[in-house]
């Protein structure tokens, strides 16, 4: 929890976010075309959207836009750095009757809502000195039982850059630091971890399983953690990248603010190094990318006491990614691929806590004792088309494998051989329904299907249609109660805006 | 990281960038930035550290005439010249550059040597060298070399368009020929006028390779 003084530090920012993100989200639903403006890169650099981000859809970069970002975003002239984002949005679950609460499970489902805002404090601070720093109000962060919705703001993306360039005849060098929360935010593909998932997802559970939510490459360590990176960029060829993370705390709270104490992800010291190399070549319209990253984080189980080293879980990311892109006006295309493969390993109390309450069918033979660690593949790729940066479509598709353990089931047979999520007959075993998982593997495969349109350069009209091939580990009643991968195709529409 | 060691690193990055570093400067809005940094820092991002852009969306200036070069970038700064290429992309980077560093620039990249191109399919590259050379009578169009020189070199306003892109020289021909946009260009929409678009990307593709000592 924060203390009292970030608190009160605090609550006049979150008033203040809140009001301006539902006043600009209000704004951005009712008028057709906003005010020519600009957000504060482009205010900046004084440059149109499109020249920084790839058909003019934020946030992929193109090869400018990867220059603008590695410089430590110094290039232009320095000007106000602020920036306001909004999401207003809509999603339709295919079936929802497969519930015992359908409120609860599909919150909000066909209810347009105003679901975020972000106030960024961006752009150029001395000429080797730039920032990229995002606060984000959740307008649905939580529920309280009366049914009240409850907003929440927090610290979200941050990268802050020392950056230089030595460019002559002979050598183009861009190097610099990075000091960030989130392993690779600093990266400037979009293939990259932070990057890849793009339309913020909206919090209620109606979008769960909309395509922000379906699986994407990450590193386990996720993001509110403080790292500090050091970079170099090649000859425009050879990208490195280098550093380690630790706890956001002490001088580096800030970059988890409004997280609290116990969701904070909590590593052990700085024994947290992550990694990318990349490889970029640019020919005609053409630019293509093929990188691998990684990361090992040693991470305390959330919550818990990270003085007993019993909590100590330990993840290890390996990656590969690609992308590439043509880029010459009207037409925009890319196409990307990213691999990610996880290795987790459960600390010693998750192990030696409670055995997994489930049975096996029979009711009397429990299920079998937890693996003390997990792996898992998660595989995207996604074909983008824009024209004349205003008409787009893409179209994605996710796999995501590994390995079975009971530690993951949440959902199984009780011990009198039933699953039920209410406990009839007192076995104080239950299951979850729609999110639950009878298999206790996390196989997850997919498609989404998307259309755009971008009428004016600060704005996006989007319609994102993802469909399930497979879920929690089946086709057909993952969660023990019949509900099958299908049952989740989403229908999710969004306006996504930036002034 | 303890605490004191963030401060002294945050210390360390404030002082070492807290002065304007103008011989490696990326700024648009200072004077004191001599302007073959800026063509470093800035203009090699698109157009290439020896004007030699890669990507065809962004015009080669490389062996550029320094009168045309001027005038161009004066017509970003005050908005004259309209074109989406223009105002997308060089309004913004132009409005605080001063006249001198303008002219810098136009050294810069005049003192650049421009590479050919990839050459196109000879039946296309024909044709466009018809044009060149002779124009289209019938049309009433004169040939580019009348006004652009005998190797397209250009001519004091009248710019380098030898080894130019094929894409960027195609879209300027239809900005000229369709559109208002480039006021400073009214002379290429009379020539441009009865041009079709087969010819554009004839003579575009002809000029993106132009035979060395032609």
């Amino acid at each position: 929890m924060p203390t009292k003084a970030q608190h009160n530090l605090l609550l006049p920012i979150r008033s203040a976010l809140a009001g301006l993100s539902i006043a600009y989200t209000i704004l951005l639903s009712l008028l057709p075309s906003p005010a020519q403006a600009l957000p504060v890169f482009a205010r900046q650099t004084g440059q149109n959207c499109v020249s920084c981000h790839a058909g003019g859809q934020f946030p992929e970069l193109t090869p400018y836009g990867r220059a603008f970002k590695l410089t430590g975003y110094t290039l232009g002239t320095r000007t106000v750095p602020l920036s306001v984002m909004g999401v207003a949005s809509y999603a339709d679950v295919r079936n929802t009757s497969k519930s015992d609460t359908p409120s609860a499970d599909f919150q909000k489902n066909g209810d347009p809502l105003l679901a975020t805002g972000s106030l960024f404090i961006a752009g150029k601070v001395t000429d080797n000195i730039g920032a990229f720093s995002q606060i984000t109000y959740d307008n649905y962060a939580s529920q309280s039982n009366d049914g009240k919705y409850h907003g929440h703001t927090q610290a979200d993306n941050i990268d802050l850059r020392y950056a230089d360039r030595f460019i002559d005849a002979n050598r183009d060098v861009i190097f610099g630091f990075s000091l960030n929360n989130n392993p690779s935010i600093a990266d400037p593909w979009n293939t990259a971890a932070a990057w890849i998932q793009y339309v913020p997802a909206p919090s209620p559970t109606s979008y769960q399983f909309i395509d922000g939510n379906a699986p994407f490459p990450g590193f386990g360590a996720g993001g509110n953690i403080a790292g500090l990176n050091a970079y170099l960029f090649w000859d425009k060829t050879v990208y490195a990248e280098a550093g380690v993370y630790q706890t956001a705390n002490h001088a580096l709270s800030l970059f988890s603010a409004g997280v609290a104490d116990a969701d904070k992800t909590k590593l052990q010291g700085l024994n947290n190094p992550y990694w990318r190399l990349a490889i970029s070549h640019e020919w005609g319209p053409h630019n293509v990318m093929v990188g691998t990253s990684g990361m090992i984080a040693h991470v305390y189980d959330s919550g818990s006491d990270t003085a007993d080293p019993n909590n100590l879980g330990r993840f290890r990311n390996v990656g590969v990614d690609a992308q590439y892109q043509y880029l010459l006006d009207p037409h925009a295309l890319t196409v990307q691929m990213a691999y990610m493969r996880q290795k987790q390993f459960y600390s010693a109390n998750t192990l030696a806590g409670d055995p997994s309450p489930y049975f096996l069918p029979d009711g009397t033979t429990p299920v079998a004792a937890y693996n003390a660690s997990d792996t898992s593949n998660i595989f995207r790729t996604k074909l983008t088309y824009v024209y004349q940066a205003k008409y787009g479509g893409s179209l994605s598709f996710f796999n995501s494998t590994g390995s079975t353990n009971t530690l993951n089931q949440s959902a199984g047979f009780d011990s009198n051989g039933q699953i039920t999520s209410t406990d009839p007959l007192s076995t104080g075993i239950s299951s979850t329904r729609v999110t639950g998982n009878l298999s206790g593997n996390p196989a997850t495969r997919g498609f989404t299907y998307e259309a755009f349109w971008t009428p004016e350069q600060h704005v996006r009209v989007g319609a994102q249609y993802t469909a399930y091939s497979k879920f929690n580990g089946a086709k057909d009643n993952y969660d023990g109660f019949g509900r099958n991968a299908s049952d989740n195709d989403t229908l999710f529409l969004y306006v996504w805006g930036a002034y | 990281m303890k605490t004191a060691t963030c401060a002294a690193l945050g210390l360390v990055l404030i002082a070492a960038g807290g002065c304007a570093n103008t011989q490696r400067s990326r700024n648009l809005n200072d004077p004191q930035v001599p302007a073959q940094v800026t063509a470093q820092q800035v203009c090699s991002n698109c157009h290439g550290l020896d004007g030699n852009s890669t990507s065809p969306n962004f015009p080669a200036l490389a062996g550029q005439q320094e009168k045309y070069f001027i005038a161009q970038m004066e017509g970003f700064r005050n908005h004259n010249r309209l074109d989406p290429a223009g105002f997308e992309y060089m309004w913004g980077l132009s409005r605080h550059l001063t006249d001198a560093q303008i002219k810098g620039l136009a050294a810069y990249f005049s003192q650049q040597t421009p590479v050919p191109k990839p050459a196109g399919a000879t039946q296309l590259t024909s044709r466009g060298a018809e044009i060149f050379d002779k124009g289209i009578p019938d049309k009433n169009i004169p040939p580019c070399m009348a006004c652009h020189g005998p190797h397209g070199q250009g001519n004091d306003t009248f710019p380098r368009i030898a080894d130019q892109h094929a894409d960027y020289l195609v879209k300027q021909l239809q900005v000229f020929q369709r559109t208002e946009q480039r006021p400073e260009g009214g002379v290429m929409k009379q020539v441009a006028h009865e041009l079709t678009q087969h010819d554009m990307q004839a003579v575009a593709a002809y000029l993106q390779a132009l035979p060395v000592g032609k």
